[in-house]
């Protein structure tokens, strides 16, 4: 187990590497700089900005400084904020979408479970077929099209909540349940899948006919072999909630990573494209390190050698 | 289940009734519509600021956070966006222009209490031009004598008799005019005023690549000792605490139009030497405007508070301006519209909500501005090489139609925007009307080309083209090259409908359907910049200051900013006399002769002066749509009498507003008065 760990810590750094540089190649190959604007500049005046950033040296060489930079974990300035480092914006906008992202996720997962088990439990019933439909649109509704509409009916027809920003518990609402729909809909249609399939193996049948109570049954042996497929889900889906959801920090305007990202890529800001590319993914492979070890909690049968 | 079918029915139709019951204008104020409780304006102020170092940004939304918060020489006037006095309580410009001196009040002081005086602003104008700040906006000082050298590392020449190489000496129609005994005499005013010496590039590359071109040049100076420019050779010079003074290489009457700028807004030494590039954090930062800082989360919003030690803070209405960090048009429609902002910034109301918002007479601001928006040709490449081919494209856009279509634009065929300079307008008409009758321009002809057809077709034809006439003067040309051009623009809804529009134009009245690309922004401008397109490309373009050379100048120079390909020596030589003359009517004369000349060789489709497009609550007085949507916060205030709300704001331009017009003319008395005095004597 401790072996599995720490070969895949170690794995983890050599990817982030490869990823790092993919993206420099990318944004190097991409038309356009961070300083080109509609103004044409004066031939002097790129020569200044050029040199000031490092520009003027070989692309090689641009190459091993990021990476001895990326190396020690310092990503330098931001190009296009002046005097804010890479690291303190992402530090700084983090919270905000890891706020709504956990809040989100809980959110989730307490609709998405509950409705799940009970669709299982009562296969083919009223409340299976009405909890499912509505999972089906959940996942088939996009948060750009369920957050306006919450925004007319919640913050512009009934006052009840602020339209956008951040601020309050009041301003959290909307953002979300828009962003915990789509992940609900997911976690309730892979609670009952993976519920109906344990619910019908052996050992379950030999728990009832231990004659265990049915309650027994579904929290203590059921639930944890039924809740696997959730759990793979949770590790990739907590690390996109974590770094940000683009469109819905758009739309309520919330200062999170994702709309940093979104405008860094657009402003071709390098270093801080590849700060929070390399911070995302180093983020979500250990996720995925984190929902592997949990499998063997869950699931006796899966071992690690 | 049918509980359920009747609970999704009334739910669309709450979502419904909501989205109706709103979108008439049977009330008079769209959404919520009260006065915030305290005494501050809440702005939406577009893009996260880039810095808040007045020097560095370039972009409109930190623009207008650096005028709260930074004061400078002059002010924008929040109508007519004319300089008038700020620190600087009035000036003076000598009779050649090439020198201005202002004097400064004594009771401007930093957000720290430090005062204010002539040696911060020389400190101010050296640093934006230190090569080392690389400020983007460098650019906008180069008029000041040396300062191009300084800001590009440039070095004089010493002979060996300790004499300089002069500039005259290899320029030959270099006018130089010396404006000794303007002002006090003094040590550096003596030598700023000696003949312009010649600059050369620092850089060994660089200086090779000009004297390789120059055989003249090269002999002149080789051998010679190179003297870099320095800071302290630059124009500018605090002749005592209070009286700052400016030489300028070349008269340049409009440069007192820019200085309102941020970039030459004052800045505190002290506090940028001991922080370094860190002196702009919350913690350190160091202002001079009418508000400071008080707190800013980036993505989110900055707010300034009254600065109680502004030497104007009696005229100062606002104890606090919120500026919001969001670009989401819809998103701020929606803060708006539930009450929680007071005014957007300029270009936020979607496309698709203007019919709607328009009918809020009272808050929808739509204004000429100082922007137009126009295409270019590529006119080193086939086919529009030819300028008939251009022409005809040109002639063959329906303008009209496409400003209705546009709702918030006017048509344009000239290149300055039309509404802005009223006077430059008057006397262009006079000289277009003496040029059309040297050139042989029949009048009907000039008087139709907004929108000309059939000359459109006669052209193509006149440039070898199969022409095939229709009705209505429309025609279809049959072996234009299609699959060679395309009208590329950068990806945008509005882009692309204009796009689309033109395209259906030419279509229509030529026959010919030109392919439409569109392009991510930092990849279309390079694009055009290089001239990697063949065809047409879309273009903006906001002047920079009030005076119509900030348009004309796009295709001045062999490398100018048109995105074009086009120059004529001729079109510069017009601009060069219209800006080294004093008189502003010949000069506006000489400009218009300029713009004339250009636009028959049309090397762009001028297509709209842009018009504001922004909200604001009624409440809120003294936020002008001024041709660049630039406030001087100061004027700005929060009125709480609905009786005294502004109503039908498309006269706000016209109707003055009392407290307003006070704290103006306090402010203009001491200029007005001292122009009087010198006139007097």
């Amino acid at each position: 187990m401790l072996y599995f760990v720490v070969r895949r810590l170690l794995i983890i750094i050599p990817t982030a590497l490869l990823v790092v540089s993919v993206t420099w190649l990318l944004i190097r190959l991409a038309p356009g700089n961070f300083y080109i604007s509609e103004k044409k500049l004066p031939k002097s005046v790129e020569e200044n900005i050029r040199r000031k950033y490092g520009l003027d040296k070989p692309m090689s060489e641009q190459y091993l400084i990021m990476i001895k930079n990326v190396l020690r974990g310092d990503f330098g300035d931001s190009l296009k904020y002046q005097g804010q480092s890479v690291n303190e914006i992402i530090r700084r906008h983090l919270p905000y979408s890891a706020t709504i992202g956990i809040l989100a996720y809980l959110l989730a997962l307490f609709v998405g479970l509950t409705a799940g088990i009970l669709a299982s439990l009562k296969q083919n019933s009223l409340l299976d077929y009405v909890s499912m439909a509505v999972a089906m649109l959940g996942i088939s509704v996009p948060n750009f099209v369920l957050g306006p509409i919450l925004v007319i009916i919640f913050a512009l027809g009934l006052y009840l909540v602020p339209p956008a920003r951040w601020g309050g518990i009041e301003n959290l609402i909307l953002p979300v349940v828009t962003l915990s729909a789509i992940y609900a809909a997911y976690i309730a249609r892979l609670t009952r899948a993976g519920m109906l399939e344990v619910l019908r193996s052996d050992f379950i049948r030999t728990a009832r006919a231990k004659g265990l109570d049915e309650k027994t049954i579904l929290l203590k042996h059921a639930l944890r072999g039924g809740i696997i497929p959730v759990v793979s889900f949770t590790g990739p889906a907590l690390a996109n909630l974590l770094a940000g959801t683009v469109v819905v920090e758009k739309i309520f305007a919330i200062p999170g990573l994702g709309n940093v990202f979104i405008q860094a890529v657009l402003n071709r800001d390098e270093p801080l494209v590849l700060g929070i590319v390399a911070f995302l993914s180093i983020l979500i492979m250990l996720f995925n390190l984190l929902v592997d070890i949990s499998y063997g909690f869950l699931d006796p049968r899966i071992r690690y050698s | 289940m049918n509980r359920i079918y009747l609970c999704f029915i009334s739910l669309s139709l709450l979502v419904f009734n909501l989205s109706c019951s709103e979108s008439t204008a049977s009330r008079r104020y769209w959404g919520k519509t009260e006065p915030p409780k305290e005494n501050v304006l809440r702005y939406v102020s577009g893009s996260e600021p880039e810095s808040l170092d007045p020097q560095i940004p370039t972009g409109q939304p930190e623009a207008r956070i650096l005028m709260a918060l930074y004061d400078g020489l002059v002010e924008y006037h929040p109508k007519t966006m004319a300089p008038i006095p700020a620190i600087a309580e009035r000036w003076e410009i000598s009779p050649d222009g090439t020198e201005f001196i202002f004097y400064l009040r004594r009771n401007a002081k930093f957000s720290n209490g430090d005062p204010i005086t002539a040696h911060d602003f020389v400190y101010t104008f050296r640093r934006g031009l230190d090569p080392e700040l690389a400020a983007q906006n460098a650019y906008l000082a180069y008029e000041i004598k040396y300062a191009k050298a300084y800001n590009s590392r440039e070095a004089f020449v010493r002979k060996e008799n300790g004499e300089f190489l002069l500039r005259k000496d290899f320029e030959t129609d270099l006018k130089e005019v010396n404006s000794v005994g303007f002002g006090p005499d003094t040590e550096f005013h003596r030598f700023i005023n000696l003949p312009e010496r010649l600059t050369v590039p620092l850089d060994e590359k660089d200086r090779q690549e000009l004297i390789d071109k120059d055989p003249e040049l090269k002999k002149a100076i080789e051998g010679k000792e190179l003297v870099p420019v320095r800071a302290e050779d630059v124009g500018v010079e605090a002749i005592d605490d209070y009286t700052f003074r400016l030489k300028l290489a070349i008269p340049a009457p409009y440069f007192l139009d820019l200085l309102p700028h941020q970039f030459f807004r004052v800045v505190n030494k002290k506090v940028i030497e001991k922080y370094g590039k860190e002196w702009t954090r919350p913690e350190n930062i160091v202002t001079s405007g009418a508000f400071k800082l008080l707190t800013h989360r980036p993505y989110d919003v900055l707010v300034v508070v009254k600065n109680s030690d502004y030497w104007d803070a009696e005229n100062v209405s606002l104890d606090r301006i919120e500026f919001y960090s969001l670009e989401e048009q819809y998103t701020m429609m929606n803060l708006y519209k539930a009450g929680a902002v007071d005014a957007t910034y300029n270009h936020t109301v979607p496309a698709s909500w203007l019919d709607e918002i328009r009918q809020y007479k009272d808050e929808y601001l739509d204004h000429p501005e100082v922007t137009i928006e126009y295409y270019t040709f590529n006119v080193r490449r086939k086919p529009m090489d030819d300028v008939r081919v251009r022409k005809a494209f040109a002639l063959a856009i329906d303008r009209f139609s496409l400003a209705k279509f546009r709702k918030t634009s006017k048509p344009l065929v000239d290149f300055t925007p039309e509404g802005i300079f009223p006077k430059y307008e008057e006397i262009r008409k006079r000289v277009y009307e003496q040029l059309l009758r040297e050139s042989g321009i029949s009048k009907q002809d000039w008087e139709k080309r907004y929108f000309d057809p059939e000359r459109a077709c006669r052209l193509m034809k006149e440039a070898g083209y199969q022409v095939e006439n229709k009705a209505n003067g429309r025609c279809e040309v049959k072996n234009f090259p299609i699959g060679e051009v395309a009208l590329t623009y950068n990806t945008s809804e509005s882009n692309k409908a204009v796009a689309e529009f033109i395209q259906a134009q030419w279509k229509q009245n030529l026959g010919i359907t030109i392919p439409l690309r569109n392009m991510e922004w930092k990849t279309f401008l390079p694009t055009r910049k290089r001239l990697d397109y063949t065809g047409m490309t879309r273009a903006g373009w906001v002047g920079d200051y009030m005076d119509p050379n900030t348009f004309l100048k796009l295709f001045y120079g062999s490398d100018n900013d048109s995105g074009t390909g086009w120059y004529d020596p001729k079109f510069d030589k017009l601009l060069d006399q219209a800006n080294s003359e004093v008189n502003p009517e010949k000069r506006f004369e000489l400009m218009a002769r300029a713009e004339f000349y250009m636009l028959q060789s049309q090397p762009v489709i001028p297509l709209m002066t842009a018009s504001t497009n922004w909200l604001k609550k009624p409440y809120v007085k003294g936020l002008y749509p001024n041709p660049g949507t630039l406030h001087a916060w100061k004027f700005v205030y929060i009125e709480r009498d609905p009786n005294k709300w502004d109503r039908d704001v498309d006269n706000i331009m016209k109707e003055s507003d009392p407290i307003v017009e006070e704290k103006l003319a306090r402010l203009q008395r001491s200029q007005i008065e001292f122009e009087k005095q010198r006139h007097g004597e």
